[in-house]
């Protein structure tokens, strides 16, 4: 007496056949993202080119407000006070900075001149968190005579002790089309 | 067959004088058209030589007669018509393309140039308002700005693209070094 097995229903193939399509699909993308690691000189003039922007933005302003303030005639006491003042908002404006742009474009003023570009290691752009952890882990890097940067030159893929941090890599950016709009 | 050549020959000087009657009418037509031709060319010398001749044009222009077919000419669109087959038949470009090569042409172009006149006009242009009226409206114009700003991103990319393949090779030199130092293979 021949046995006939019941012929699975749809659901149960679909069920199967997701853990295989996952790998597969996971698989070929892995296979087609082929970056280009930028590696620390480039980085570093990147960097350079931003820390010039937030100290030229940063003094035009405290100019600016210290000459408002020079009419009010502040006591001088209150000095202290204005001096915490305004490294907690260059402080701001530092994180705001670095945060805005990593979590938006993934580019920097500096970044884009050097065609550079911050994602996680899938290519994704970074959230607001990991972007500000970005910039924490970047301090922490910094703190022991940047050392924190050296991996940069032996990592497979270029990455600081702030990249494997915050699970991201630093790659090469496409290039921009500036031409103009065709009405 | 025979009575075909009885025939032929029956016919042949019946032919003959047919044909002799069409050339003498031939020749008779042509020498009194060419008399005709010639005494019709005598007459109208006679008449442009005569004193009636210069005073008859002189009749006929004064009259309205010149000025009704100069407007009829003008209102039927003969004149544009003509004008615009002028233009835009081959002869014109072809006679404009000669004077334009001409030698004359060009040596009456470089003494115009060369003529204080010309000085005087690119003076007179130059203080005039209505030329950087319109240099002001060229120099806005969005394809003016268009290509300025295009010109100054090329300069820009120019020399960011120099940093970066500068800072490229500098970022393989500086981890060719590292690793060599730390004996480790290259990348």
């Amino acid at each position: 007496m021949s046995h006939v097995e019941p012929r699975p229903s749809e659901r149960t193939l679909a069920r199967r056949a997701r853990p295989v399509a996952a790998r597969i699909h996971a698989e070929s993308r892995d296979r087609t993202i082929e970056w280009r690691y930028e590696g620390l000189v480039t980085r570093a003039i990147g960097f350079a080119i931003d820390a010039a922007v937030i100290n030229v933005v940063a003094i035009a302003v405290a100019g600016v407000v210290a000459l408002g303030l020079s009419v009010l005639s502040v006591p001088d006491s209150l000095d202290p006070v204005l001096i915490a003042l305004g490294s907690g908002f260059f402080l701001v404006w530092s994180v705001g900075y670095f945060v805005t742009f990593w979590s938006t474009t993934g580019q920097t003023p500096g970044s884009r001149l050097m065609r550079i570009k911050v994602c996680q290691a899938d290519g994704r752009i970074l959230g607001p968190r990991r972007a500000a952890f970005r910039v924490v882990s970047l301090t922490l890097a910094a703190i022991p005579l940047l050392a924190g940067f050296l991996p940069i030159l032996f990592d497979e893929r270029r990455r600081g002790v702030h990249d494997m941090l915050a699970g991201t890599v630093v790659v090469e950016a496409p290039e921009l089309d500036r031409r103009a709009p065709t009405a | 067959m025979d009575v075909q050549r009885v025939l032929g020959a029956a016919m042949r000087p019946a032919a003959g004088a047919v044909s002799a009657g069409l050339r003498l009418e031939r020749a008779g037509r042509g020498a009194a058209t060419r008399r005709l031709s010639e005494t019709a060319l005598s007459a109208l010398d006679a008449a442009l030589v005569s004193p009636f001749a210069e005073e008859a044009v002189d009749r006929a222009l004064a009259s309205a007669v010149v000025e009704r077919i100069v407007d009829r000419l003008l209102a039927e669109g003969i004149v544009e018509h003509v004008v615009s087959r002028i233009l835009d038949g081959p002869e014109f470009e072809r006679v404009g393309g000669a004077v334009l090569e001409s030698p004359a042409v060009e040596r009456l172009v470089a003494q115009m140039i060369e003529s204080r006149l010309a000085d005087q006009a690119v003076v007179h242009l130059l203080e005039s308002e209505d030329l950087w009226r319109l240099i002001e409206e060229i120099a806005e114009s969005p394809a003016v700005t268009d290509a300025v700003t295009q010109q100054s991103y090329g300069f820009a990319d120019q020399v960011a693209g120099g940093m970066r393949a500068r800072s490229r090779n500098a970022d393989a030199w500086l981890e060719r070094r590292a690793r060599k130092t730390l004996r480790r293979s290259p990348r």
